[in-house]
């Protein structure tokens, strides 16, 4: 590499992203009352956006930089202005439509109170809210002022980006289920308050007798008030559910906690009446309100994670342009998405996801699948091209023939694989069901026999409440649904809970190199001269050629920029889409890109050049004949060594298994110090590697990526897909490491390992002690020696210690 | 309607926050005088206006009433304004909260001194007075729910909820304490008797601290703090629950201002365990309210208004906490009459009340007088020192005095008598009480530099009024 | 304790008239975005 030229200044920071601004003074803009630099030019033009909108104060409260612009950001499809298409996602009220839109690139309070403002500020809108907890938009527009795909320009412009909700996910229903949860949360709790409050006198005055007894009836009648609306409304779930359970015969933990506080709750009412014996007002109430706290918190993790599932539901483009006839693009029509079935003619615009899983039939284009893949190489699709639903045609408009539709595409089963993770649980929360299930037996059993023979039916009362099995019910729904939530919040889906357990007790971790440690980031490793020009004309014509390029190739040219001096100007540039670039300099006409394509204007085939399956070729000709090749290398990304020594540090043995030449797998193996390493590995190799690392007694998780990975993936006791297009490979994987801005984060793959063995950890140690507290209470409570309020308070505290310690997951 | 509809009821406002400033400087000039009463008795110059028993409720009259209600008043009427995006429901009665506050205060700067009294504490006007103030009180409950009635933003802000709860609670207790038969003009008789009467007066002078010195004085909190500091509050969703737990617990814990009196043991003790519930709501308050600032500590270096604010809230945090201790039974064996409960009131008075009202006026004067800032961001720290070594000479001397009084009250000799006659007591008190002078003038001079300061902005200054932002863009203004 | 027999039903009153200012705000959505509120009293100016 020429060690002349990397800019080596230090460089300031953009001061609206924060990346470092590697050429001072060439975009600037004046925010907060002075001159900022900024690195590139869509910051500038985000940056004026913003400071001309009047919203300058964004820079003074917010408190992260901003995400850095989408290159070139797509004008948003009319597709979303199409009334066809609207239906799926917008409500029509009078005069005015209304939709969720999704926000992306949310960095904190700032952008939201920047996005909101923004909207308002659009001609036409007459409503915007933006939800902070969710961080969705609800926007009602004029439609005859001003069109969906203006309003998502407009988000745009300002550098953040939005989706039409789909709202097949019940977010109203979400609502109301929350706002009743606290509902009933509240009456009890406020009711417990005040009947703890009124029980209060009767405890304190044992014995003493000031209290007289027209004051303790008193009290009693106001207890029994308030807890009438504790038990009839609060308790709900608990005796509708008892009232399943019953129908199945299969009695759970409401069960006996139903029975508990009707029986409770009559023989108080009966003692209040008669004015003789015992009550227990204060204990039922106090129960139902912390039983219910805990199942709050359990709502409240499980709500977080399927909001966080909905980043998944976005992908999805929610129409397609359907052709009449395949050969006319003017023959278009405008569908629902999930109305395509296989064979359907569909046009992609530029600019646009692509609708479902299809192949190409006329056109060329490159495709970003990113999202899906992690991938931020765009792929140069060509008829014959196989294109992926959620993905985003870059460059062409492309015509393609459907082959899955709707659900059946790749997308949707990765996020059907996602909800199906909570479906398969850990060995060890099986086993824990079980024994609940069980224990609610003996629970029924130990409370009937102890009341009926000491014909006290309050022991009995003591007995299902101090035991009914709700901390082991509770102890590891919800640690594995916050430790979900977490894993998909740092960018990995995890498809099985159950690999939790695996993941937890791995001793091995083996890498795969290409798409896993390294992920398509460029850098010119060889450059070999075929013809007259020098090297520094030909490394200046490549930069010059490849300056406006968004191929992900063309970057490794611009890292090289020559000094100004060296620049050549060159002119009347055009892009090849999936072949490369054409332009006129010093009279010459210029093309880099495939062989085949310089080729054509070459007119030989090129002089004999290195041939490295390690590396990529980059070919340079003009009219006059071959100029040069750049052999162009993909380095490691930059947390891989980062990410090795992590799990390294974490106990983990860590191994290099890739089918590259050996030479190239063992310098990255040097560099990242990987000890076992090996090079020109088959798929059947690999697998060979990891059993006889099984037979070695160790526990092996695979990360991986690509169809050859499959088998692997699969025999390894527990797998972590790099968010592959393979769906095969997904499809064998526990979890999936997704993209997040275009970057699938290694780093994530390693917090996988300490969150699960944190989240097994939580979970080992609710079982224990809830099975420890069972223990210790039945026995206590069938010998009469614990009473109602000490078992209401026994078992909602070690309901609540188990729910608080799994809160601990997240 | 209004036709001022496009701007926000500044004059209120304004007209509050400078008499809080005034009735601040006198009521705590009052205090000065009873305490140097203490060290030198004949300054009553054997003028029964003047005595002691006579100054003392017009000190606290004053410095509650007056200093920290025309505070309340203030902040409420704008913090309701600009976090509803509407003026004031009725300017009308907002002019009559504002005269017949500021009447009711003369009235008691006049009754008391002459020795017309009830004999309630913090509850010493006579029923004519009383009924002025149930009129002002209702007339300001109209103008705050009209205003949330009418606000433009769907969301109450948390800071409103505080104030409300005050406003509807101090109504509830005034009309039920105060509940009198009049004999004549200026003298009636509790409707109550006995304990119940003892009863009724704690559960008034409770909650009169709870929501008149706590919730409302949150209010101000929830609102300040995020402003002066430019920050969102810590955790939205924490002082929802804080606002809701402190209504749970708060209407609870009175009867533990009659420990070991003639109330039923268990009223008593239930007062206790009520007490100490409450630690745990008012310390998650004061946490959210410090965490705002985690992240920007600096900013507390840089800002003597954040000082102020900030560091009310450890006082906040402190007497919270030595509250609910005191209310332990043992405890109060020890503290119960003695200085140490003086000494506890201040440091949530001057610590927690009188600071952060200092915070928020010194925050709404330049605002209300179109400047940027005060005449002397200097003096505000000059104020920030004098006021905070007051306090702690104050509550030192105080907390020193008081234990040293339990103490020797309750020393024994080996046959059964007391080893200190009380005047013993008094004399080993005596050089506290010059302490707690010392501390009463720091105090007070702080409060003198803040009104020469606020009276240097305003001369510079001008009476603003501040647009009503354009309500966002609704359906139903454009369908 | 007469008193008692004031104020027992007087906060059983309480405890239902606070309850339904809960319920009322509830349902008008007053919680049901805990975040955002915290951020908009910042910028109240505009």
């Amino acid at each position: 590499m020429n060690p002349g030229s990397e800019p080596q200044r230090a460089a300031a920071a953009c001061y609206h992203c924060g990346l470092p601004v590697t050429e001072p003074g060439r975009w600037r803009a004046r925010i907060l009352g002075a001159q900022r630099d900024l690195c590139c030019a869509g910051c500038e033009a985000v940056a004026s956006t913003i400071v001309a909108g009047g919203f300058e104060q964004y820079y003074e409260t917010r408190e992260a930089t901003a995400r850095t612009p989408i290159p070139e950001a797509l004008a948003p499809s009319a597709l979303y202005d199409d009334p066809a298409a609207q239906k799926q996602f917008a409500a029509a009220g009078d005069g005015f439509l209304e939709a969720t839109l999704i926000l992306d690139r949310i960095r904190c309070a700032a952008c939201l109170w920047l996005n909101e403002r923004t909207l308002r500020e659009i001609p036409g809108v007459l409503r915007a809210d933006i939800n902070y907890a969710t961080q969705r938009a609800q926007v009602a527009w004029d439609p005859r002022r001003t069109k969906l795909s203006a309003i998502i320009e407009a988000i745009r412009a300002i550098g953040y980006d939005a989706w039409p909700f789909d709202p097949q996910r019940q977010t109203a229903l979400d609502r109301d289920t929350r706002r009743a949860a606290l509902w009933r949360l509240f009456v009890a709790g406020f009711g417990a308050m005040q009947v703890m409050m009124y029980a209060f006198p009767a405890y304190v005055d044992e014995g003493a007798g000031d209290l007289s007894g027209g004051d303790a009836s008193l009290m009693r009648w106001a207890s029994l008030v308030l807890t009438v609306p504790v038990v009839l409304f609060s308790c709900g779930p608990f005796f509708s559910g008892a009232w399943r359970e019953l129908a199945r015969l299969r009695p759970g933990m409401d069960t006996p906690i139903a029975i508990g506080i009707a029986a409770g709750f009559l023989a108080s009412t009966w003692a209040t009446v008669t004015g003789q014996g015992e009550v227990y007002f204060d204990s039922i109430a106090m129960l139902v309100f912390l039983l219910l706290g805990a199942r709050y918190l359990e709502l409240a993790a499980r709500q977080r994670a399927a909001t966080a599932l909905d980043r998944l539901a976005r992908w999805q483009p929610s129409a397609a342009l359907r052709l009449a006839d395949a050969a006319d693009a003017g023959s278009a029509e405008s569908v629902p998405a999930h109305a395509l079935v296989a064979g359907d003619p569909v046009l992609v615009p530029a600019g646009e996801r692509v609708p479902a899983d299809g192949v190409v039939e006329r056109g060329a284009s490159s495709v970003d699948e990113s999202l899906l893949t992690g991938e931020p190489v765009p792929l140069a699709k060509e008829p014959g091209g196989e294109l992926v639903a959620g993905t985003l045609n870059l460059e062409q408009p492309l015509v393609m023939r459907v082959v899955r539709a709707g659900a059946q595409t790749r997308a949707a089963a990765i996020a059907r694989l996602v909800e199906r993770g909570s479906a398969a649980k850990p060995r060890l929360v099986e086993a824990a069901d079980r024994i609940a299930h069980g224990l609610t037996w003996v629970v029924l059993a130990v409370a009937a026999l102890a009341g009926l023979n000491s014909g006290n039916p309050w022991i009995a009362i003591a007995v299902l409440v101090a035991t009914c099995p709700c901390a082991l019910a509770l102890a590891a729904p919800v640690a594995l649904a916050n430790t979900a939530a977490r894993l998909l919040g740092r960018g990995v889906a995890l498809t099985r809970s159950s690999a939790l357990e695996t993941l937890a007790k791995a001793t091995d971790v083996v890498l795969d190199k290409t798409g896993t440690l390294t992920a398509g980031r460029f850098a010119i490793a060889r450059l070999q001269l075929l013809g007259r020009a020098g090297e520094g004309r030909c490394r200046a014509l490549a930069a010059a050629l490849e300056a406006s390029s968004r191929h992900p190739l063309a970057r490794a040219f611009r890292d090289e920029s020559p000094s100004p001096a060296a620049r050549v100007p060159v002119e009347e540039l055009v892009n090849f889409p999936g072949h490369g670039m054409e332009a006129t300099a010093g009279g010459r006409r210029v093309r880099i890109g495939t062989e085949a394509f310089c080729r054509e204007l070459a007119g030989a085939p090129p002089p004999n050049t290195l041939r490295d399956a390690a590396l990529t070729p980059v070919f340079l000709a003009d009219d006059g004949g071959w100029l040069a090749v750049f052999q162009l290398e993909d380095t490691p990304r930059p947390e891989a060594g980062e990410v090795v020594a992590a799990l390294r540090d974490s106990g983990l043995r860590v191994h290099l298994l890739s089918g590259d030449h050996p030479a190239a797998v063992g310098s990255l193996a040097g560099r990242l110090g990987i000890a076992d390493w090996t090079g020109g590995a088959s798929p059947q190799d690999k697998y060979a590697y990891v059993e006889a690392l099984q037979r070695a007694g160790r526990t092996v998780v695979m990360v991986g990526d690509g169809l050859n990975d499959a088998p692997v993936l699969a025999r390894a006791d527990a797998s972590i897909a790099m968010g592959s297009g393979a769906d095969a490979a997904q499809a064998q994987a526990d979890c999936v490491l997704l993209a997040q801005d275009g970057e699938a984060r290694l780093a994530a793959a390693a917090d996988c390992f300490g969150l699960a063995r944190r989240a097994m950890r939580i979970v080992k140690q609710n079982f224990g002690w809830a099975l420890a507290y069972n223990a210790v209470a039945l026995p206590l409570a069938a010998m009469g020696w614990i009473g109602p309020l000490e078992a209401a308070i026994g078992m909602a505290a070690s309901s609540f210690i188990v729910v608080l310690n799994a809160m601990r997951a997240a | 309607m209004n036709n001022n509809e496009a701007t926000y009821n500044y004059t209120v406002v304004r007209q509050f926050a400078v008499m809080t400033v005034v009735w601040g400087v006198v009521g705590m000039l009052v205090g000065v005088i009873i305490a140097a009463q203490l060290l030198w008795p004949e300054l009553n110059f054997d003028i029964p206006w003047l005595s002691y028993g006579r100054l003392r409720p017009l000190h606290t009259n004053a410095v509650i009433f007056a200093f920290g209600g025309c505070a309340l008043f203030a902040t409420s009427y704008y913090v309701v304004q600009r976090t509803c995006h509407a003026r004031l429901f009725s300017d009308g009665l907002a002019a009559f909260t504002f005269w017949g506050w500021q009447a009711v205060i003369v009235l008691a700067a006049i009754t008391l001194p002459l020795g017309i009294t009830s004999g309630k504490e913090y509850a010493e006007l006579e029923w004519p007075i009383d009924i002025l103030i149930a009129l002002v009180w209702v007339s300001y409950a109209v103008v705050f729910f009209g205003t949330i009635f009418k606000r433009k933003i769907p969301h109450i802000y948390v800071a409103n909820w505080f104030y409300g709860a005050f406003i509807l609670t101090v109504a509830i207790l005034h009309l039920v304490n105060s509940a009198a038969v009049p004999a004549t003009f200026w003298k009636s008789y509790s409707a109550y008797s006995g304990a119940q009467d003892a009863m009724v007066q704690w559960w008034y002078g409770h909650n009169a601290v709870g929501f008149f010195l706590t919730a409302g004085f949150l209010g101000i909190m929830y609102y300040f703090i995020p402003k002066q500091a430019g920050r969102p509050i810590y955790s939205y969703r924490l002082s929802v629950v804080h606002f809701w737990a402190l209504i749970f617990t708060y209407m609870w814990a009175g009867p533990h201002h009659l420990h070991y009196t003639a109330l039923p043991e268990w009223t008593q003790s239930l007062g206790m365990v009520f007490s100490l519930i409450l630690l745990a709501p008012s310390w998650g308050g004061m946490i959210n309210g410090i965490m705002t600032l985690s992240g920007a500590w600096h900013k507390l270096r840089d800002d003597p208004i954040l000082k102020f604010l900030i560091v009310s809230l450890s006082f906040y945090g402190m007497s919270t906490f030595e509250g609910p201790m005191m209310s332990i039974k043992t405890v109060n064996a020890l503290s119960h009459y003695t200085d140490w409960t003086i000494g506890h009131v201040h440091s949530g008075a001057l610590g927690w009340v009188g600071l952060v009202s200092m915070g928020a006026i010194y925050f709404l004067i330049p605002k209300l007088f179109g400047r940027t800032e005060m005449w002397s961001v200097r003096l505000i720290n000059v104020h920030f020192w004098v006021a905070t070594v007051g306090i702690v000479l104050y509550i030192a001397a105080m907390w020193i005095a008081g234990v040293m009084q339990g103490l020797m009250w309750r020393a024994v000799g080996a046959d059964g008598t007391l080893t200190y006659t009380f005047v013993e007591s008094v004399k080993a008190s005596y050089p506290f009480y010059a302490i707690r002078l010392l501390g009463g003038v720091l105090y007070f001079g702080g409060m003198v530099i803040m009104a020469w300061n606020v009276f240097q902005t305003i001369a510079e200054g001008r009476k603003v009024e501040a647009p009503i932002p354009a309500p966002a863009t609704s359906v139903a203004a454009h369908a | 304790m007469e008193s008692l027999w004031i104020l027992i039903p007087l906060s059983v009153a309480a405890v239902f008239a606070i309850g339904w200012i809960f319920w009322r705000s509830l349902h008008g959505g007053q919680f049901d975005d805990l975040e955002r509120p915290g951020t908009d009293v910042l910028s109240d100016d505009q």
